[in-house]
């Protein structure tokens, strides 16, 4: 038992950090729940990916390619052993990957073919060669290292541009095209337009010598003179043409770019804020310029510009910028970040872009995120700014940010396309997980623990996706968003060979226990310690912290040959993990889950519905028939619309119910200055006094919709109005 | 024009050894006419339109008529399914399908019959006959075969029996499918053609099929050449003047159609008919390359009203059909002439009257043309006279069409539309295309039927020009386009619309004379009787006769100078494709007698006694005939005096 | 996108607005009392509304009453020949989708003379809307009975009643493959025709309304039973179709709720002949209409046209041999 450190020893190493007889360096161990991830090139999983120049999936993965081209190939009585060599090819690209080779699938799987199966087993290469034929997709291979958020992000961009430019182009081309229609028409019935020569280009060699052109030219000038395009007109559309023309924002096809003097469009990569911003605020005179052209165009070819409407509002257009909306038919600029080494004036011109809602996506890509997190002194590390960067720009409002480790990009295809497609701003904040320092660890492995462990959780940010948080913010994609840490089976055979099955949680520790950097805040034990007074982590993190503890944390690690250890947890590390959880409880509230002031309303309400509910069982219950009358009521509330009641006109006033009146001209024929349409063109008495009660009569009578009421006589002793109104009873 | 030809003394019967090469006969023609007949679906069609390719390629004049049966699929070896092609050779350029054959080739006995009935066979002509029949399953064939072979012999015909399917079978599966490629070969060894230029071209047909096809036809081919070399003694060379410049080998049709798309025309508005409706077939497979389209409407009179519509509204359209179905579109046409419509109206011109003679050629639409409609409906009326005319009157007719306001018909005719001519490829430019529509403000105070009281033209309004709106209407209408039943504007419009034709006569160039300024006989003719009416009077001329032709593009407005040109021949006479009384008719006489279309009008505007001669067989005049028919009238002219002329 | 940029809100802002009087034109020479009238308002008053631009609209007509439509409006019209309004219509949307095309026609014009066309014009389905004004008499020619005549109908060419049951025009459109939206007004109640005129505008597609129109001078009690019974007009109203204000509800109180996409329902409702139907009988808004699969969707721009013809022509040129040419060359 001497070997055994004490519980009081413990104790001291979790306060102090200073190891005892029996604790060791902790060395090059992994989190236990890593232990099935030893090689990955025989594990199918999201990488590598293919940068398809072509298909629906810009990035899709390696499996999910060859499990497509399988369900298609894998038939018939050698199915199986053909999907078994399909399979192994696939491996065997994964380890030319590993080994770094680099290119594109074709050549990879080619290559992989011919290692595999050099001339002997035929079958092979014509399994391999059929499903790559299945597969009709191509481009670089991807896997998942520093690399990979900048690769696969400007693949994306870049799709999404070309699909803009074409558009913009197509666009441009047409406008281009009509505008000069305009002058070509003008140019064909001017006098220069109907000379003899050209007129004899008109019909064609063969029937050159038919015609006198001469003469037709002399009679077309006489008979059809047409005064010119007014200048002002033709000036107007020569400046659009040459803005439209020479607008350096998309390469225009050769037959336009000839008359533009052959210049080169815009470049919109770019590696810093200070350059992006450079270049937009260099570029936004000519995109407004451009902008407003495109709009001239469209009523000047439309016929709609009307110089004396519209010259002053175009004076000032995009005077107060340009709305997100308009700005995003035009081609997006990219910014690639490195969050580890980002100055603070980069930081401010960042904030710039975000906050004034340009058409810029920016990559925000850290690789260390422990960095300076292990001492204790130093103010913040990489992974707190990028974290920090992040919620700034979802405070923005207007951005789109998407935030997550490199490992997880493979299943944010449709966010990664939405952002690039989002009018406005897009902030990718990136972890690469090549950070160097983790032991034993692939890059792809330590950005998935640190997804895994919350120390770099997912969420996405969409201004697009509604109204309100929860349609904009998405949490969704972490491993049991609803815990603290997601808690995993875990298997081992303990000292007797016997079969012990356990739930881990991967905490934070698990995540930074694979970093060199952290071993003085851990301790291996001897392997058959007493481990009574030990506590896991997410156990011990539940209790209150700052006492003496009665239990010491721990984590369970395991080495090279798979062996199982148990590592001792200092405070200072734990304060961290807390921390770490603490930031997660925040963002778990703003995706909804245990939102604090939901459940307290919710506590409300099922202490007020109790009490109600106790309430109500005291009282008889309603009557089903003072329900159904209840319902009647309401349906008929519903039925009956709800309108201005104009207070109905007596028998007495002569009028027209102008609404019915089918504008039949017979009232208006009788006396126009007594009846008059209304704008609609619909009857109505205009002028009493100007005509008999005798018309009013007769008009009544003659409406064929019957809308005219004459009332009662205006003049008491009109002429036979005892008649009249024998005759006007029926209308009135 | 065509050298007799001493035919080759003895003839091998086939699958006999190669005879040694010194053997052969080998004769230099000037021109030679080579038919290939089969019943429809056997290929002779495709066989003769590559020969005549192949032909063009190696630089020859060529002229293709294609001989086609009424019915789509008439009973197999019947006398009246005679399908096929039939090739015209020359040296030199070659302008009509010349006179009888020289050459068939014949894939059973029926279909020859029938061409020797019509008299289309020249007397003692090759024939190259398909012999698989003699050994007939059915004894009644067989016999059939027989009779006509021996019958055909005894007519003095050089009958050469070949056993093309069985030859064939050894090669392919579907021999009846391959004969015609096999036949394309012996052609090829007979005429001493290029047999590279030859696989080129097979290779161009079948180019939308695969390759084992092109290879198969390419290995049929080169079978019937080898054939030909070892079994028949004798071959024709008929040396090519040199083609310097790319030519194109299209039928009038297709000529037609090209026009419709080189004109910048967007809009075709159709309804099936024959002979016109292969033009339109073409221009649905490629129009819309070139962002035009090709309506297909519920009737002739829908396709009109239709074409009326795309063209009121600013793209001058087009409506291509044939006779009854040019009846059909007579009351749009006439709104679109009343509203000042531009508009291009096709016929192809078939037989006639009612059904008639649909796959036939005529031109007895010209009258319907110039008058058809009704009231004074002034029309331009444009007759072009070769395949490459009908590429360039589809341009010029649009550019007349928009420039006059006007309805321009073009005539052709079942002949010009299947025939086959090579013609220097065209220099597309720009200016052919119509101009964009104008859409700019109409000025204060402009009518939409402005008169020009000396040209009778108007500037014309088009929908989506501000301040240019008026409504079009068919009644009688003022300059604003406003009803009037008012006797002095009805007589001002109606002066006004008929003025245009004369303004765009002054424009008009008075037709060439071909031949002498002077002379005896001076012949008119119009459309497609040129190729032969010139052939015929060349003939003449070389033999020393006083006789000249002139031919008439533009029929409505005609062209100055014609009176005086008439006037300077002691005769004048029309030739053309449509009815004319035979004075040698018993009733026929001078107060009867009715004229071919173009000499009533000749006779009636210039008061010239204007003399026809006109045929309606349904097949294009043979310059041979024309030669006879025109030399007998220039004797019956310089004939002493008191003999009548 | 739907929502509106900065600019588009100016530029409406800008548009100039134009009153009933800017799209009348002349002074209509219909009979007074003639159901035409009630039309030329309804029309009217949807072009101020919808603000249309006089220039940019066609009204189409054939011949007959109706057909004088088009002098009426101060836009460009066209008055064709009789039966084919139709046919001359497509053609100009055909050419021009940027136009508006309107087409006036009458029960002679449509159903009798222009039968084919109207058939297949339902067919084509281009975007068209077209009024039928049926006053089921011909008045132009001075009375002869029309194929919407009921039977009975004494006219100068059936003195003694006609002998045919009258064509309904409303279940013969319905009969016809690719029908999109067939409409019944009637020219006495203003209200409901101006609500079908809009509809019938705004549908994508062939639009086909049946007017129902008093002729006061040849058919003048025709329609009184129904003219004077508000009960024998049956008005049609659904949320995907009209809905009846609360004033004209209280007048026609005959409603039936009728869901325009329910094809049979529409044409039993057509076929009834006792009150008439008044409302949209049918509407399907996702027919294809014919230009837009038939137009093409190149821009026709000189250099296309030029490399589409030389592609043609390569097709069938014959090339001189090369060594042809050059010896030419040396000639030269």
């Amino acid at each position: 038992m001497d070997a055994n450190a004490t519980h009081s020893d413990r104790v001291a190493f979790y306060l102090t950090g200073r190891r005892a007889e029996g604790m060791r360096e902790v060395g090059a161990l992994r989190p236990a729940l890593q232990a099935r991830y030893r090689d990955l090139t025989s594990l199918r999983h999201d990488f590598p990916l293919v940068l398809a120049t072509s298909g629906d999936a810009a990035a899709p993965s390696l499996t999910a390619l060859v499990d497509a081209a399988l369900a298609s190939i894998a038939k018939g009585a050698d199915a199986e052993r053909a999907r078994r060599q399909v399979l192994r090819v696939e491996q065997e690209v994964r380890v030319l990957l590993q080994q770094g080779v680099e290119g594109t699938l074709a050549k990879l799987w080619s290559d992989a073919t011919a290692r595999l199966a050099p001339g002997r087993d035929a079958s092979l290469a014509e399994a391999a060669r059929r499903a790559r034929a299945t597969i009709a997709v191509d481009g670089p291979l991807l896997r998942c290292d520093a690399t990979l958020p900048e690769r696969l992000l400007q693949h994306v961009w870049q799709q999404e541009q070309q699909r803009k430019q074409t558009a913009l182009r197509e666009r441009l081309v047409r406008l281009i095209q009509q505008l000069s229609d305009i002058l070509r028409a003008d140019f064909e019935r001017s006098g220069a337009g109907r000379d003899a020569t050209r007129l004899k280009a008109s019909v064609g060699s063969g029937h050159g010598d038919l015609f006198d052109f001469d003469a037709m030219s002399r009679v077309l000038a006489r008979a059809t003179p047409r005064e010119p395009m007014p200048e002002a007109r033709r000036e107007r559309i020569r400046r659009l043409l040459g803005v439209l023309d020479a607008q350096p924002f998309v390469a225009l096809p050769d037959e336009n770019a000839a008359r533009a003097a052959g210049h080169a469009a815009y470049g919109y990569r770019f590696d810093s804020c200070a350059a992006a911003l450079a270049a937009w605020r260099e570029r936004l005179p000519k995109l407004i310029e451009l902008a407003r052209a495109i709009e001239v165009a469209e009523l000047e070819i439309d016929g709609r510009y009307h110089a004396e409407r519209h010259d002053a509002l175009f004076a000032s257009y995009g005077a107060n910028g340009l709305e997100p909306d308009l700005l995003s038919h035009f081609p997006d600029v990219f910014v690639c970040l490195d969050g580890t080494s980002l100055d603070a004036a980069e930081q401010t011109r960042l904030m710039e872009i975000l906050a004034g809602e340009l058409p810029i996506k920016v990559l925000y890509r850290v690789d260390d995120l422990l960095a300076a997190l292990d001492d204790a002194a130093a103010p913040t590390s990489p992974g707190l700014r990028c974290r920090q960067i992040a919620h700034m720009a979802m405070g923005l409002n207007q951005v789109y940010v998407l935030h997550a480790a490199a490992s997880h990009l493979p299943r944010c295809g449709e966010r990664i396309a939405r952002a690039m497609r989002f009018a406005g701003p897009s902030l990718f904040c990136i972890y690469s997980g090549a950070s160097g320092a983790a032991t034993g660890q692939s890059t792809y492995l330590a950005a998935a623990a640190a997804m895994e462990s919350r120390a770099f959780p997912a969420f996405v940010y969409d201004p697009s996706g509604g109204p309100d948080w929860a349609s904009r913010f998405h949490l969704d994609d972490n491993p049991q968003p609803e815990l603290d840490w997601p808690i995993h089976r875990f298997e081992y055979e303990d000292a007797r060979l016997q079969r012990v099955s356990v739930e881990l949680a991967f905490t934070f520790v698990d995540f930074a226990a694979g970093d060199a950097r952290f071993a003085p805040h851990l301790a291996r034990l001897t392997p058959g310690s007493d481990e009574s007074d030990l506590a896991p982590i997410d156990e011990m993190l539940l209790r209150e912290a700052g006492r003496l503890p009665e239990r010491i944390p721990c984590v369970r690690m395991i080495d090279e040959r798979d062996r199982l250890h148990t590592v001792l947890v200092d405070e200072q590390m734990m304060r961290k993990a807390r921390r770490s959880r603490e930031m997660w409880h925040s963002l778990q509230e703003l995706g909804g889950v245990h939102n604090s002031h939901a459940n307290r309303l919710l506590e409300r309400e099922r202490a007020a519905w109790e009490a109600s509910h106790a309430a109500a069982s005291a009282l008889p219950a309603a009557t089903p028939a003072a329900i159904e009358a209840q319902a009647a009521a309401t349906s008929l509330l519903a039925e009956a619309v709800p309108e201005p009641e104009a207070a109905a006109p007596s028998r007495d006033d002569a009028y027209i119910e102008t609404v019915r009146c089918s504008t039949c001209n017979e009232c208006t024929q009788i006396n126009p200055k007594m009846f008059a349409y209304d704008a609609n063109k619909q009857a109505y008495i205009a002028d009493l006094k100007a005509g008999t009660y005798a018309q009013l009569v007769e008009a009544a009578e003659s409406c064929q919709v019957s809308v005219i009421h004459p009332g009662k006589p205006q003049n008491e002793n009109e002429p036979g109005l005892a008649e009249l109104l024998v005759r006007a009873e029926p209308f009135r | 024009m065509d050298t007799v030809v001493s035919p080759p003394t003895t003839v091998k019967p086939a699958a006999t050894a190669r005879p040694e090469a010194t053997a052969r006969t080998m004769l230099t023609l000037r021109e030679h006419i080579v038919e290939i007949i089969s019943d429809s679906g056997e290929g002779a069609q495709r066989c003769g339109q590559s020969l005549g390719a192949i032909a063009a390629r190696m630089g020859n004049g060529i002229w293709t008529t294609e001989i086609i049966p009424a019915e789509i699929r008439p009973p197999a070896r019947s006398v009246a399914g005679a399908s096929g092609n039939r090739i015209r050779i020359g040296a030199g350029p070659i302008t009509n399908g010349g006179d009888e054959t020289d050459l068939v080739v014949a894939f059973n006995e029926q279909v020859l019959l029938g061409r020797v009935r019509a008299k289309e066979l020249k007397p003692g002509c090759i024939i190259l006959l398909e012999s698989m029949w003699r050994t007939h399953g059915d004894a009644q064939i067989a016999a059939s075969y027989v009779e006509a072979h021996d019958k055909l012999v005894a007519a003095g015909y050089r009958v050469i029996e070949v056993a093309m399917e069985q030859e064939c079978k050894a090669l392919v599966a579907d021999a009846k499918r391959g004969k015609n490629m096999f036949v394309l070969g012996i052609l090829c060894q007979l005429y001493s053609l290029d047999l590279q230029i030859a696989r080129e071209q097979i290779a161009l047909t079948f180019g939308k099929k695969d390759e084992s096809v092109i290879r198969t036809n390419v290995m049929l081919l080169g079978a019937g050449h080898a054939w030909a070399a070892t079994n028949l003694d004798f071959g024709f060379r008929i040396p090519a003047e040199r083609v310097t410049v790319p030519q194109l080998v299209i039928n009038g049709n297709t000529a037609l159609a090209l026009g419709v798309m080189a004109s910048g025309m967007e809009i075709c508005a159709m309804y099936p008919i024959t002979p016109a409706t292969s033009a339109s077939h073409y221009l649905s497979d490629v129009f819309e390359k070139v962002g035009g389209l090709v309506h297909q409407a519920e009737d002739e009179i829908a396709a009109c009203a239709f074409a009326v519509g795309a063209s009121y509204a600013g793209k001058c359209a087009v409506t291509i059909t044939s006779g009854p179905g040019y009846s059909l579109k007579q009351e749009a046409i006439g709104l679109a002439v009343m509203g000042e419509i531009p508009l291009v109206v096709v016929n192809v011109q078939r037989g006639g009257p009612s059904t008639g003679q649909p796959t036939k050629a005529e031109q007895g639409d010209l009258m319907t043309a110039i008058f058809g409609s009704h009231g004074d409906a002034p029309k331009i009326v444009i007759a072009p006279s070769t395949i490459e005319d009908c590429f360039y009157s589809m341009i010029t007719a649009r550019r007349l069409a928009e420039t006059f306001r006007m309805v321009v018909v073009v005539l052709t005719d079942g002949g010009l539309a299947t025939s086959q001519q090579p013609f220097a490829r065209p220099e597309f430019s720009e200016s052919w295309l119509a101009p964009p529509i104008d859409q700019s403000p109409v000025p204060e105070g402009a009518r939409p039927y402005d008169w020009d009281p000396i040209t009778g033209l108007s500037p014309r309004f088009i929908p989506g020009q501000p301040g240019g709106m008026h409504t079009l209407t068919g009644l009688a209408h003022d300059r604003d386009s406003h009803v009037a039943y008012d006797a002095e504007i009805n007589e001002e419009s109606i002066r006004a619309r008929s003025l245009k034709l004369a303004a765009l006569q002054t424009t008009l160039k008075p037709p060439p004379i071909f031949g002498a300024d002077e002379g005896d006989l001076l012949v008119i003719g119009w459309g497609s009787t040129k190729g032969a009416i010139e052939e015929a009077v060349q003939a003449l001329r070389d033999e020393g006769r006083r006789v000249s032709s002139m031919h008439l593009q533009f029929l409505q407005p005609m062209q100055g100078g014609v009176g005086a040109a008439m006037r300077r021949f002691q005769s004048v006479m029309t030739v053309e494709a449509n009815w004319s009384d035979r004075p040698e008719d018993a009733l026929i006489d001078d107060d009867n007698r009715r004229y071919a279309a173009v000499a009533t009008l000749l006779r009636a505007r210039y008061l010239v006694d204007v003399d026809c001669w006109s045929e309606v067989r349904g097949q294009p005049i043979k310059p041979g005939t024309l030669r006879r028919v025109l030399a007998a009238k220039l004797d019956a002219i310089t004939a002493p005096v008191g003999s009548p002329t | 996108m739907n929502r509106m940029t900065a600019t588009e809100c100016l530029l409406e802002m800008c548009e100039e607005h134009l009153e009933l009087e800017d799209y009348q034109s002349g002074v209509p020479r219909w009979c007074t009392g003639c159901g035409d009238n009630a039309i030329l308002a309804a029309v009217q008053r949807l072009c101020r509304d919808e603000g249309l631009r006089p220039e940019k609209t066609v009204f189409v007509s054939g011949i007959g009453c109706s057909s004088r439509f088009p002098h009426y409006m101060k836009t460009y019209g066209f008055h064709g020949i009789h039966g084919r309004a139709l046919p001359v219509a497509e053609g100009v949307k055909m050419s021009r989708p940027d136009l508006d095309v309107f087409v006036n026609t009458g029960d002679g014009d449509c159903c009798s003379i222009g039968a084919a066309h109207w058939i297949h014009a339902i067919r084509y389905n281009m975007n068209l809307t077209v009024f039928l004004h049926d006053n089921q008499i011909y008045g132009l020619t001075k009375m002869q009975a029309s194929p919407t005549s009921p039977i009975g109908t004494k006219s100068n060419t059936t003195p003694r009643g006609s002998m045919l049951e009258a064509l309904n025009p409303l279940t013969v459109t319905l009969g016809v493959q690719n029908v999109s939206f067939v409409a019944q007004a009637v020219d006495w109640v203003p209200e409901l025709l101006y609500d079908i005129v809009k509809a019938a505008y705004h549908h994508r597609g062939l639009s086909f309304v049946r007017i129902v129109q008093r002729c006061p001078e040849w058919m003048p009690k025709l329609h009184d039973p129904w003219l004077h019974d508000p009960n024998r007009v049956q008005v049609l109203h659904h949320a995907r179709g009209l809905q009846v204000s609360a004033a004209l509800g209280r007048v026609y109180r005959n409603q039936l709720e009728h869901d325009p996409l329910d094809l049979d329902a529409a044409r039993r409702i057509a076929s009834g002949n006792d009150a008439i139907p008044v409302g949209i009988l049918y509407h399907d808004p996702e027919v294809p209409c014919y230009e837009d699969f038939k137009r093409s969707t190149l821009l026709r721009t000189p250099a296309l046209i030029r490399s589409g013809l030389q592609a043609q022509f390569d097709k069938f040129t014959v090339w001189p041999k090369a060594a042809e040419v050059e010896t030419a060359q040396q000639a030269a």
